[in-house]
């Protein structure tokens, strides 16, 4: 059985995503008379929307045009190779210049597509960038993209239905409208802390599937080693930085991350 | 008589105000997780917030604070 402590920890954290959804469209069918079934078509077609606009706009936002295949002919045909022993269908292969040493994967199992930056295929070695696309398409065969869309529609569920008992159950003065808005974005937090604590787990089943299929973990990390080595000192706005007393890396803020530590990823990928 | 829900909307104003200040990315990263691709910006292998959107977060945070100063006064006062 493969993952089998990914899958343990979605049940966990799937169940508390459930509890809080659960608790939500009871109070929407209470107070608003609305039968299950509304809830549940809306709640679909919500979260529908946000996975359609979602990776319309990553594709759109990066300027992400085709990966030609007669320019790039051993990039896709790698792929087609990592598809083929991962079982998925060959993503769309898209390339952008984001101005640094970057991939991600959009979109579902069937429908995914790959993006990555001119920037990165020129820094890293071919085994290297192959780690990458190794990584991107574990994260499309393991639904990730799928479950950050769910967890965060969940999330924004929650946080909207929170907004509307303070609104309703208030006077509608101007303190009601602000009590609404912080108690909105505060429990969309609190809801978001269970998705972020999967997403950095899945991140290193990602990284161990691309090792294992790669037979090796020593290009991806030799990958993550270069980048994090050559971005120390250009993305940090300092002014910014000093401000931020639980800033990257610490605290808070790591909370909130969906990635785990480069440093911790590099580590087990050459455990 | 003190408003309860005005000295709420104080509090968890105070409250925000200070994680937004103190950690815009967290809040950056609640609003865009699921909506853009998870490690979209910065380097390969991160989830760096960009620096725009981070001053952005930390000025609605002082906006949050004033507002929480104000209801906390009305409150009590």
């Amino acid at each position: 059985m493969r993952n089998v402590g990914l899958k343990a920890r979605m049940a966990v954290v799937g169940s508390i995503l459930f509890a809080f959804y659960a608790v939500a469209a009871v109070v929407v069918m209470g107070v608003f008379d609305w039968p299950l079934a509304l809830v549940v078509l809306g709640s679909v077609a919500f979260v529908g929307v946000q996975y359609k606009v979602g990776k319309w706009m990553a594709l759109r936002s990066v300027g992400a045009e085709d990966l030609p295949e007669d320019r790039y002919p051993e990039i896709h045909r790698r792929v087609e190779s990592l598809s083929r022993d991962m079982g998925i269908d060959k993503p769309r292969l898209m390339i952008a210049s984001m101005g640094v040493p970057n991939a991600f994967a959009v979109g579902r199992k069937g429908a995914g597509t790959v993006v990555v930056s001119e920037e990165l295929l020129r820094r890293l070695a071919p085994d290297e960038v192959e780690g990458v696309l190794a990584h991107e398409l574990a994260h499309i065969r393991n639904r990730d993209v799928v479950m950050m869309v769910l967890g965060q529609g969940v999330a924004s569920i929650v946080a909207i239905v929170a907004q509307w008992v303070v609104l309703l159950t208030g006077d509608n003065d101007i303190a009601d409208f602000f009590l609404a808005i912080v108690v909105g974005q505060l429990t969309q937090m609190l809801v978001m802390l269970f998705v972020f604590a999967i997403s950095r787990y899945r991140e290193y089943v990602a990284d161990g599937d691309a090792a294992r299929e790669m037979g090796s973990g020593e290009p991806l990390a030799r990958a993550l080693e270069k980048i994090s080595r050559s971005a120390e000192g250009h993305e940090v706005d300092d002014q910014v930085n000093a401000l931020c007393i639980f800033g990257d890396g610490t605290g808070l803020a790591r909370l909130f991350a969906t990635h785990p530590p480069v440093e911790k990823r590099i580590e087990r990928l050459r455990r | 008589m003190t408003d309860v829900r005005t000295l709420l909307a104080a509090v968890l104003g105070l409250l925000l105000g200070l994680v937004c200040l103190l950690a815009p990315e967290a809040v950056v990263r609640t609003q865009t997780a699921g909506r853009r691709p998870t490690g979209r910006d910065g380097d390969y292998g991160t989830d760096a917030v960009p620096d725009r959107w981070r001053r952005l977060v930390q000025v609605i945070g002082v906006g949050c604070l004033l507002l929480g100063t104000y209801f906390g006064y009305a409150a009590l006062a």
